[in-house]
């Protein structure tokens, strides 16, 4: 997370206000999270009574060590925590299906393994989950509270809304209604994605109740004083149920991805294997010279190229705007354990903005920057031919993206270019390699230009002046 | 019956009544889901664990 704007004067991260047990905050660049007195009982019992331990032993929750108390800001500290840094935050809108489904399971097996050490989660946020080498884990210390038997899980209705809401209706509506989670910060309402479902879905045990009737209950009883209501209790026999009903639920949740916009973008392309082999050779070699600790790869398809990145020691978030593209890449990474390759979606012409109160809960794509490199590989034409976007304003939008730039310009003559160009009128006299060079040239110092062989593409490495 | 001590966000009313509505029959399937495995038990079927968690103790 980036200390510059998301911070609130005395260090106190702006998005770590609703929960009194505690906050996050920086001090000379460094993530603290302060544990508040009213939360001691809890932090003890997390602790002490070995779920912590196991919790990090399995990747799912964010390991940390206590520090100092003197860093604490305030009276109320009961200790100061130094949770381990998160290389790259990213949310549950540039999450592929597969992502968002992992994301889920991974939050009711660590309800399973609270429960199983008398605690809780008080909170089912997807925004507590972040991707940590590659894993679902936790990264809010401060979730759990002590159970007691008898009550509901306080959780349930954030864990609907925030996971199975939106699972539900990118696998059975359409993929791309991942993006209400953009809109609805604290997950899809569930009367809204009850309407949004096919019918059928009500003959789904798990979607009849946990959406249909939960969005039904949500509304008749709206406000109401539930002592008045409730004489049952909620055993932890019914506890374990219910985590079972969800994790069944989502388990059965699926989405291929089939129909992929960029899927067979390498067979269909003008490109040869000579062309294709040079190009990650290029790639290669300068990610070997720069050895940048953060890379982002934009546009990255599958991730054929992020991984020749990753596979130098750097980090790399893969972004891509094919829904299909980005799924394809997640599973190949999980499947491989690749520990520093995060798959993301993200569509360039309308990047992640800044979002929730005050807009400074969750960061724009750019603040979460700048990177130390920025790969661009047959994505250019996108932006300014079909997104219409001039070559100077592209270059000032790389120059604050990264401080290392690798871009491929794909000319006029090549095919895929052609393709964009055919039913609309050519209105880029200036979208020639002079006209690039001369545009990047005013914000990049170029350190190597190289023709890509047995093709009419460009290769450069450039660096921010 | 309340959340104690109270939750510092809203679980709403709904989302709480309809978990006490269901409690009965989540239980219930908790309970089958255990005397089947038992009875397959019998029969010497091993079911295996659906979830990692049931793993913790052994090295990941």
């Amino acid at each position: 997370m980036r200390m510059t704007t998301n911070q609130v004067n005395s260090g106190q991260l702006a998005a770590s206000f609703r929960d009194p047990s505690g906050f996050l905050f920086s001090r000379d660049g460094v993530l603290y999270r302060q544990v508040n007195h009213k939360y001691e009982h809890e932090y003890m019992r997390l602790m002490e009574s070995g779920l912590y331990e196991k919790l990090v032993k399995a990747g799912l929750l964010i390991p940390h060590v206590e520090v100092d108390q003197l860093q604490a800001l305030g009276e109320a500290a009961f200790k100061v925590i130094q949770p381990e840094r998160v290389p790259f935050i990213s949310y549950p809108y540039e999450w592929s299906f597969g992502q968002l489904k992992d994301a889920a399971l991974g939050t009711l097996s660590i309800q399973r393994r609270a429960l199983k050490a008398g605690m809780s989660l008080k909170d089912a946020s997807a925004y507590n989950i972040q991707f940590v080498r590659g894993k679902v884990t936790l990264i809010d210390t401060l979730s759990f509270e002590l159970y007691k038997e008898g009550q509901p899980w306080v959780a349930y209705r954030q864990f609907c809304q925030h996971f199975l809401a939106p699972l539900a209706l990118m696998a059975l509506k359409d993929i791309r209604l991942n993006q209400l989670l953009r809109v609805y910060i604290d997950g899809v309402p569930l009367d809204l994605a009850s309407q949004l479902l096919p019918g059928a879905t009500r003959f789904n045990f798990g979607l009849l109740t946990h959406i249909h009737l939960h969005a039904g209950a949500q509304k008749k009883y709206a406000g109401e004083e539930v002592r008045s209501r409730g004489g049952g209790t909620f055993g932890r026999q019914a506890m374990n149920g219910l985590i079972d009903s969800l994790d069944a639920t989502v388990r059965k949740l699926d989405w291929k991805p089939g129909g992929t916009e960029w899927g067979n973008y390498y067979d269909i392309t003008n490109y040869s294997e000579a062309a294709f082999e040079h190009k990650k050779q290029l790639v290669g070699e300068w990610v070997k010279q720069v050895n940048p600790a953060l890379a982002w790869d934009l546009g990255a398809n599958n991730g054929v190229f992020s991984r020749v990145v990753s596979a130098a020691g750097s980090f790399v978030v893969s972004f891509d705007i094919d829904p299909a593209a980005v799924e394809q890449n997640y599973r190949h990474a999980k499947s491989e354990k690749e520990a520093n390759l995060l798959p993301l979606l993200l569509d360039l012409t309308n990047p992640s903005p800044a979002l929730g109160w005050a807009n400074r809960e969750r960061d724009s794509f750019g603040l979460r920057g700048p990177a130390n490199m920025v790969l661009a590989l047959a994505v250019i034409h996108h932006l300014a031919i079909s997104n219409n976007v001039p070559l100077p304003q592209l270059a000032d939008f790389f120059a604050e993206t990264g401080e290392w730039l690798v871009i491929e310009f794909v000319p006029k003559s090549d095919s895929q270019v052609q393709k964009l160009l055919v039913s609309r009128e050519d209105v880029f006299p200036n979208y020639t390699r002079a006209g690039f060079e001369d545009a990047f040239n005013k914000r990049f110092n170029i350190h190597s230009a190289v023709d890509v062989r047995e093709s009419e593409r460009v290769l450069y490495l450039m660096q921010g002046k | 019956m309340h959340f104690t001590p109270l939750p510092y966000l809203d679980p709403g009313s709904g989302s709480f009544l309809i978990q006490l509505l269901i409690a009965a029959l989540l239980g219930l399937a908790v309970a089958a889901r255990a005397s089947w495995s038992k009875i397959k038990g019998w029969f010497g079927i091993k079911t295996e664990p659906k979830t990692d968690e049931d793993d913790d103790e052994s090295s990941e």
